[in-house]
């Protein structure tokens, strides 16, 4: 079994132990990054440390140098933004952080996604994305959204303020077996229950699976009105497309 | 013990205003710091949104039913947090009656520090002199009764709406020392609203300032926000009602600090426990869950909340924030009876 000096970054190895305090995670993580390419340790420690100029470098030097595009975004940017995700969610770090370490990540992916584009690579699955009527914030969701497409999903997104209408225009022409809606304000979140409601009056609920995420949204409120799935963070919305994507006999890469 | 029927009778004013001294009260009083406006009360008073939010007439009439048709001991004529913004040029969506108006915030006006500019004729603006206007209407129509309390937004939260939310949780990590100065400059907008509305009448003013658990840590509230809070008590000579949403908790400690009167908390922190955090610095209004309770379930439930807060010994009940639009009037109607029926049942106990 690999152990945590097995891994030859240092911010990567500190992170961990200061940070991480799941065994299975800890375990997990001490394996991924054991595993893994100095050069790409260097770049998830620079994406952890928020450094999107480093990121930026480190990506295009690896890609010079032959390293696979898929390679760099799994090993260095998603392996390094699942740490961000493990911080933010034990309250270690907050959305200011997050959103560094997003921007790092987005300075990687500048340099991966036309080449994974052209490789036509087969996508997990597709999920639409928006914030829901009378809402205009979007953090979260572009967070979820970003970690999505590094997991490989296609995300459609609808941006903010978006309305019944347009969530269900988007599912008819995409086609899409995932809905994701997010609300940050208690005034606006009964319009996720208003959306599920007019999904059924289209019939189309049975053809897709909501999931719904947001600062207020508890598992309660999800299941109360009728969602398929509530996801508490970015790392949480991923987990959470693939496990639906899984039981319903879709799942992709 | 600071309440029971030794206390004699109060006027729904003077038991909010002691509430927020933490002095001896008749009974707990029922408060909105934020807004309790529904599309069912816009019905009864024919006052819709979103003129109610720009017609100071429509706007105190809206406001005066959570004290006639609710039962509340407090009006609130602000429902909303865009006035500053809307006078300060955001871009506004001004929505429709079963929506609330919001900020454009994808869409902010400043990008840096030098960008701030708070206009001579702020006060001038319509969206800014409706609420002060609205406060002179309620004065003058409830006298000393009922507690009028305005509200006027904090600089983080106005820092949100100008520079855009992302944006300036960036600049707070990039540079904070210009973050710093951004706040300073946009406080004086906070500063100028609030003793406009005290000197149009206002009894208490809640300030918005959403340096949220959900957002930031507790550490940001004491780098960013503790001394400018501790300011705005200095300079706004009435009881000050700071609202974050959220979680709360860990920073509530600093908040205490600051000699702010009130801190209307949200149904993310358990009433006991930020009782024992604040330990009598400072009254806690709330905490009664929007989207879950009030929103969603039933009278019922709504009692069983309040019972919660007054057991832990919240100073103030109310909704935790803005209510949903659609939220039914029964429910908001159960918290001051369930406030009356707690106290018949305990007396002078607590």
């Amino acid at each position: 079994m690999p152990a945590l000096s097995d891994i030859a970054n240092a911010v990567i190895r500190d992170e961990i132990e200061e940070f991480l305090e799941r065994p299975d995670e800890i375990e997990r993580n001490v394996a991924l990054f054991a595993a893994m390419r100095p050069a790409m340790q260097d770049i998830a420690a620079a994406l952890i440390e928020g450094d999107n100029h480093t990121v930026d470098a480190l990506t295009a030097r690896a890609l010079e140098d032959g390293t696979e595009a898929l390679e760099i975004m799994d090993d260095g940017l998603i392996a390094g933004m699942g740490i961000v995700g493990i911080k933010f969610r034990e309250n270690f770090i907050f959305v200011p952080e997050v959103l560094a370490c997003a921007r790092a990540m987005k300075a990687g992916m500048a340099h991966i996604e036309p080449i994974l584009s052209a490789s036509g690579v087969e996508p997990a699955g597709t999920v639409i994305m928006g914030t829901v009527k009378g809402d205009l914030h979007d953090i979260g969701k572009n967070l979820c959204i970003m970690m999505l497409s590094g997991a490989g999903f296609e995300v459609i997104d609808l941006g903010v303020d978006t309305s019944e209408d347009e969530f269900i225009a988007a599912l008819e022409e995409h086609e899409a077996p995932i809905m994701g809606m997010s609300a940050l304000l208690t005034t606006t979140m009964p319009n996720m229950g208003k959306t599920i409601e007019a999904l059924i009056d289209a019939d189309l609920r049975d053809d897709v699976m909501v999931m719904v995420g947001g600062a207020p949204v508890t598992q309660e409120f999800a299941d109360d009105m009728g969602a398929d799935g509530y996801g508490k963070d970015a790392l949480s919305c991923v987990a959470l497309a693939k496990k639906l994507m899984e039981e319903h006999g879709q799942a992709g890469r | 013990m600071r309440q029971g029927s030794a206390v004699p009778s109060m006027t729904s004013r003077e038991r909010v205003l002691a509430s927020l001294k933490r002095a001896p009260v008749d009974r707990t009083p029922v408060c909105n710091p934020t807004s309790v406006a529904t599309v069912e009360l816009m019905d009864l008073v024919d006052a819709n949104f979103p003129l109610a939010n720009r017609d100071p007439e429509l706007m105190a009439r809206l406001a005066a039913t959570s004290h006639t048709e609710l039962g509340f001991d407090s009006i609130m004529p602000v429902f909303s947090i865009i006035q500053e913004s809307s006078a300060l040029g955001c871009k506004m969506q001004w929505e429709q009656k079963d929506n609330w108006p919001t900020v454009r915030m994808r869409e902010p006006i400043w990008e840096d520090v030098d960008d701030i500019r708070i206009p001579n004729d702020f006060l001038l603006h319509p969206d800014m002199a409706c609420v002060i206007e609205a406060i002179r209407l309620l004065r003058r129509e409830f006298g000393d009764e009922v507690a009028i309390i305005g509200k006027t937004m904090g600089p983080w939260t106005l820092g949100y709406h100008c520079f855009g939310v992302e944006p300036f949780l960036l600049m707070s990590l990039d540079d904070p020392g210009k973050t710093k100065l951004a706040l300073d400059r946009m406080k004086e907008a906070t500063i100028i609203f609030g003793l406009a509305q005290i000197e149009a009448g206002a009894d208490a003013l809640t300030v918005p300032d959403h340096a949220t658990g959900d957002l930031v840590s507790a550490d940001y509230y004491r780098r960013f926000l503790k001394d400018l809070h501790i300011e705005f008590v200095e300079r706004l000579p009435v009881p000050l009602i700071l609202h974050i949403c959220g979680r709360t908790v860990d920073r509530m400690g600093y908040i205490a600090e600051t000699g702010i009167a009130a801190f209307h908390f949200d149904s993310k922190n358990a009433p006991a426990e930020s009782m024992a955090v604040m330990d009598e610095r400072v009254s806690l209004v709330g905490n009664i869950n929007n989207p879950e309770t009030l929103f969603a379930k039933g009278p019922e439930d709504v009692r069983r909340e309040v019972y919660a807060n007054l057991d832990a010994g919240v100073q103030a009940v109310g909704p935790e924030c803005a209510i949903p639009l659609q939220t039914s009037v029964e429910n908001l109607r159960e918290i001051p009876l369930a406030v009356r029926d707690w106290h018949a049942e305990h007396g002078l106990a607590r």
